[in-house]
């Protein structure tokens, strides 16, 4: 097929230059790391300061001292582009070369972070006009530029082979793994110290696993709740019960509400007009910003508006199973086999005809197969949900937890909890797994 | 004859890859005709087929078909004349999961009640016709097993009886046998023969190998890069034709 020349819209040609925004996104990349280890360092240097030097003080950046911080990174980042295969650059596939595709002198380099300096205050100007942003003033000035790497193919220069830990992308790496290692250590207050002597504390909890209480295993409880009903005693069975329904209900609900939603989250269901588009990133977005609020954050919410109990966990679990599977079901629509779907409407059916015999059949296995496994996940956030106050097995879970200190026994009772969750969620797991294994 | 189809400076532009795939592309079918479209890979010859019924929207150009505008109908309308306008794949686009009876039946979803179709509900007269077809293509008996247990040959006879049911005018057939061993090629296109003179069903074949053109085809048509470099009777392509069409490093292949 005729391939057109890279041209710019106006048709006058772009030259062999990357274009303004691969270049631009590779300069944020390189900016935002050094922003992080901007960042990094003043967190240890603050470390510092009030563990040795002044305990009460905190080590501040005036106010002038952020534009310094920000027009700092930038100047690093300029360099780094200018002089080295940044992370940045190989992150988008560019090269920094002269345009016989060559790698350019340190000089050129250098005349090249300098002019960059000017070139920044012309922005404005460079990127109005289209003729300029294939090469800006420093490229211009420096005569160098910056090139696509699979563009240039087979004229690319050869660089010479380093060791990983040589080149400038290997030691930036390791600076940036330093960072993290070092601020994540002091942030999480990792301590080894209380990790090798405090051990002892755990111990009554072993001990009580050597002889669980099952005495409530079956015999309500007459102080313990699980429902609404406060004069309904439970016992640890009927908090099981509770907990497997509540999976199994989130799971149908969420099942059904997904199935129908998936369809406007895939694009090759969606992608037909400007309308599509819109409905497909608004169920992308919901899917993603529902999901990424955990059920135990939607059971707060559940409890206020139902109140404590399991229909507020059944609630919590269903908004979470409808994105989570919305998401994974929207992923194998779009996974399909367009083959069938092109036949279909071929030979003259309607766009549901197609959906009907054209995708149903081919997505209904993994359908099954990730509802199964959803029903899983349901089951072990069943088991917590009551910690904001959704019921089932891990009310009984907490209450008795709640008891140390008043009954003796209150170790042993939850040790017979933790067991009985164990054995379950171990054997549904296992069931599950035997089932999406036998599917498909 | 009357012209069947009639395609007007048909042009069709990818947007993503700037690509020109067809560029100004006139010919005309006549009824009973069997036009094998030749051509290398990537020379514009599945797009041709797919602008003819609108799978893939043309960028310029005109599609008659009977005289009726295809390239300005509605999607309504559309459905009509794509139920008119069988289509056998390369890939045969069999729902692999589904039953071979079910994958037949798929193809007369034009004409039934949409209804009734939403619950997997056929005419007992489609089912009859469905058996038929499945019969006139030699495989009736394997309809109740799933189609990808069947071979390659297997299912694209399946693709064929698909076409059947909608008792079409035009046949288009994208690299029909691209995808099979020789052996198998031929039994393939003899049912397409079949339909075209016992039917009377109009076919449109794209094809790889000249041989297979030249011993099916009434008439050829042969693209290079979106255009027509070639039209005329199988006989006429000689050795400085073949060059043209497939470059100056081309071998003949023969299918036998």
């Amino acid at each position: 097929m005729a391939k057109k020349p890279n041209t710019l819209k106006s048709g006058k040609s772009r030259g062999p230059f990357a274009s303004w925004k691969t270049r631009f996104g590779a300069f944020l990349v390189d900016w935002a790391l050094w922003g992080y280890i901007a960042y990094g360092t003043m967190y240890l240097l603050n470390y510092y300061w009030y563990t040795n030097i002044h305990y009460y003080g905190r080590l501040t950046v005036p106010t002038w001292g952020w534009p310094i911080v920000v027009l700092g990174t930038m100047e690093l980042a300029a360099l780094t582009h200018a002089f080295t295969q940044s992370i940045g650059l190989s992150m988008f596939g560019l090269r920094v070369l002269t345009p016989e595709y060559r790698f350019p002198s340190v000089s050129a380099r250098l005349r090249r972070y300098l002019w960059w300096q000017l070139s920044m205050i012309a922005l404005p100007v460079s990127l109005v006009k289209r003729e300029f942003r294939a090469q800006l003033l420093h490229g211009r000035m420096s005569g160098t530029g910056i090139f696509l790497k699979k563009e240039v193919g087979d004229e690319m220069p050869i660089p010479v082979p380093r060791a990983w830990y040589m080149t400038n992308r290997g030691v930036f790496a390791v600076m940036l793994i330093v960072v993290t290692v070092w601020v994540g250590w002091l942030s999480t207050e990792i301590n080894l110290h209380s990790l090798a002597t405090r051990a002892s504390k755990t111990s009554y909890l072993w001990k009580a696993f050597t002889a669980p209480n099952f005495t409530h295993m079956f015999t309500p409880d007459p102080e313990l709740v699980v429902g609404a009903n406060p004069d309904l005693p439970a016992s640890i069975f009927t908090g099981l019960i509770q907990s497997l329904f509540m999976a199994l209900l989130a799971t149908g609900i969420g099942g059904i509400i997904a199935f129908p939603l998936s369809f406007l989250g895939a694009r090759n269901m969606m992608g037909f007009s400007r309308l599509g588009w819109a409905v497909y990133w608004v169920m992308r977005g919901l899917f993603n910003m529902v999901r990424s609020i955990e059920a135990l954050l939607w059971g707060i919410i559940a409890a206020l508006w139902v109140g404590f109990g399991p229909f507020a966990g059944v609630m919590a679990l269903s908004v979470h199973t409808i994105a989570a599977l919305g998401k994974l079901y929207s992923e194998q629509v779009e996974g399909i086999d367009p083959g069938p779907l092109e036949a279909i409407a071929a030979s003259g059916g309607r766009r549901w005809q197609v959906i009907l015999y054209g995708v149903i059949p081919q997505i209904i296995p993994s359908f099954l197969a990730f509802t199964l496994y959803r029903w899983d996940i349901n089951l072990r956030m069943a088991t917590v949900i009551a910690l904001v106050g959704g019921g089932g097995i891990g009310r009984v879970l907490f209450y008795y937890k709640g008891q140390v200190g008043r009954i003796d026994s209150a170790w042993n009772q939850v040790a017979a909890v933790i067991v009985i969750i164990v054995i379950v969620v171990w054997f549904l797991d296992y069931v599950s797994g035997r089932v999406r294994e036998k599917i498909n | 004859m009357a012209d069947q189809l009639v395609i007007e400076h048909l042009s069709k532009v990818y947007e993503r890859g700037e690509v020109l795939a067809l560029n100004d592309i006139s010919f005309t079918v006549k009824k009973g005709e069997f036009l094998v479209v030749i051509g290398l890979s990537g020379s514009g010859k599945s797009t041709l087929l797919r602008c003819i019924n609108r799978l893939i929207e043309p960028t310029a150009g005109k599609v008659y078909f009977d005289g009726v505008d295809v390239t300005a109908a509605s999607s309504r309308q559309l459905l009509r004349i794509r139920r008119q306008m069988g289509m056998i794949f390369q890939q045969f686009n069999l729902v692999k999961r589904s039953s071979v009876l079910t994958n037949v039946l798929a193809g007369r979803l034009g004409y039934v009640n949409p209804w009734l179709s939403a619950i997997h509900r056929f005419p007992q007269a489609d089912m009859d016709l469905a058996m038929k077809n499945l019969d006139r293509v030699a495989i009736r008996d394997q309809a109740y097993k799933r189609a990808d247990e069947l071979s390659g040959g297997q299912q694209q006879r399946v693709g064929i009886a698909r076409a059947l049911m909608q008792e079409p005018q035009l046949l288009m057939a994208d690299e029909p046998v691209s995808a099979l061993d020789p052996a198998t090629s031929h039994s393939v296109m003899k049912y397409l023969e079949q339909m075209n003179q016992e039917d009377g069903v109009t076919v449109i074949a794209s094809l790889h190998f000249l041989s297979l053109a030249r011993r099916y085809g009434t008439r050829i048509l042969a693209l290079k890069d979106g255009e027509i470099v070639f039209e005329g009777l199988p006989d006429e392509i000689d050795e400085a034709r073949f060059k043209e069409i497939y470059g100056e490093e081309a071998e003949h292949v023969e299918v036998r």
